[in-house]
């Protein structure tokens, strides 16, 4: 009897992975159909859409597959209303109100209102549009409430334009540039930073700053035109093309 | 003392010709059940079909869509419901079904029964399907699993 139990159990435990896909395959389900468009080349899912391959999962509720020559060489596809997004393989996960994803080129696109995308341990935030080359390293985020969070960075603009480099298999921000036709800001290790323009550069390990600007340290605020910060001994500066504008020049050292 | 001495005999007898009575009873309600069903399936095979074998075919410019089935049974001047082993067949895929109804007019063909469709390194399980625009729209129906290779 009780080798019977066990086999029972042992039975149920993987019962699941009896009937799940084998290892190459990508399993899609959908409960109101699947129309197939030879001519145009697409599948069009409906309803409670959910996708299972090695590379990711995604579920949606209205899902286009763009196929190339053959019905199995699926190059892009666009999902729309409630998508959610993982790639372990990528190592990315994101959510949106559309999400394209081009398989062949691993470019990501997520759009609408409450958009996310994270990358490891970066977050990316927006309203509008959040775009990543996973191969060439570059994302773009636009739009209203857009924001790039990471270890040690908070950045919000209207427009956040980087580049990623790989260091020890991870990505870290390599290049940034923010804009924001209102007003940006940047956190990073105390400093608070406002403009309209900035650039960061982690070569220099330089973050320049473009229009009023104002650096915030503690109790110190000081406001201009233009500011440089340098990441790596935290002093920054700040001038003014107008000699009647406040300028300050302070660093980090006890002088 | 042997454990089933220990038992009334009389209690035993009644017992035994009740579970005896209760197991006869459901081997013949299997049983009649079993006879009404294939009374019926003898019915339906009785019953002749308008056309044994009938082929048709999808034509467009991209490709040609062979149909074919063991009965067919003429519902309209058009419509034809195609019964048992319906397959629709072109140089890229295959559709597997039991009943399907088929416009020889339009070419729209239509199923709402379990279909699979099979292509190189694809298959699609549905609970139906349409074939719409001279087979350049396939519309599976219900729920959907397509698996690619």
């Amino acid at each position: 009897m009780i080798k019977f139990f066990i086999l029972l159990l042992i039975l149920l435990f993987n019962y699941k992975f009896a009937i799940s896909r084998n290892a190459g395959e990508t399993e899609i389900t959908t409960e109101d159909g699947i129309e197939v468009f030879q001519e145009d080349k697409y599948y069009l899912l409906k309803k409670n859409v959910e996708i299972l391959s090695d590379e990711f999962n995604l579920t949606g509720q209205l899902v286009k597959i763009f196929f190339e020559k053959d019905l199995y060489d699926v190059k892009e596809l666009i999902a729309n209303d409630s998508v959610n997004f993982l790639s372990e393989e990528y190592n990315i996960r994101g959510k949106g109100e559309e999400l394209r994803f081009n398989i062949k080129d691993q470019k990501i696109i997520v759009n609408g209102v409450n958009s996310e995308l994270f990358l490891e341990k970066t977050k990316m935030l927006s309203d509008g549009e959040i775009s990543v080359d996973n191969i060439k390293g570059g994302f773009f985020i636009q739009g209203s409430n857009s924001k790039l969070l990471s270890d040690n960075i908070y950045i919000s603009g209207s427009k956040i334009n980087g580049e990623f480099e790989i260091i020890d298999g991870k990505r870290n921000i390599a290049n940034l540039v923010v804009e924001d036709d209102k007003i940006l800001n940047i956190k990073t290790d105390g400093i608070i930073m406002y403009a309209k323009k900035a650039i960061y550069d982690k070569k220099n390990s330089i973050i320049e700053l473009f229009e009023n600007v104002q650096i915030e340290r503690g109790s110190e605020i000081i406001t201009g035109d233009y500011g440089i910060l340098n990441t790596k001994n935290k002093s920054y500066k700040v001038s003014s093309k107008n000699s009647n504008k406040v300028k300050a020049i302070i660093t980090n050292t006890n002088e | 003392m042997n454990f089933l001495l220990t038992f009334n005999k009389t209690t035993l007898l009644i017992s035994s010709f009740f579970i005896i009575s209760i197991i006869c009873f459901f081997i013949s309600f299997t049983y009649i059940q079993a006879k009404k069903i294939a009374d019926i399936e003898i019915s339906i095979n009785n019953k002749t079909a308008d056309i044994s074998k009938p082929k048709f075919s999808i034509n467009s410019n991209k490709q040609k869509i062979s149909v074919t089935a063991n009965e067919g049974n003429f519902l309209t001047e058009n419509e034809i419901m195609l019964e048992k082993n319906v397959i629709f067949k072109s140089d890229k895929f295959k559709i597997y079904s039991d009943n399907v109804l088929f416009n020889k007019k339009s070419l729209i063909a239509s199923s709402k029964n379990k279909s699979k469709f099979v292509s190189d390194k694809t298959s699609i399980d549905s609970n139906g399907f349409d074939i719409i625009e001279n087979g350049n729209i396939i519309n599976f129906k219900g729920k959907t699993k397509l698996i690619l290779k």
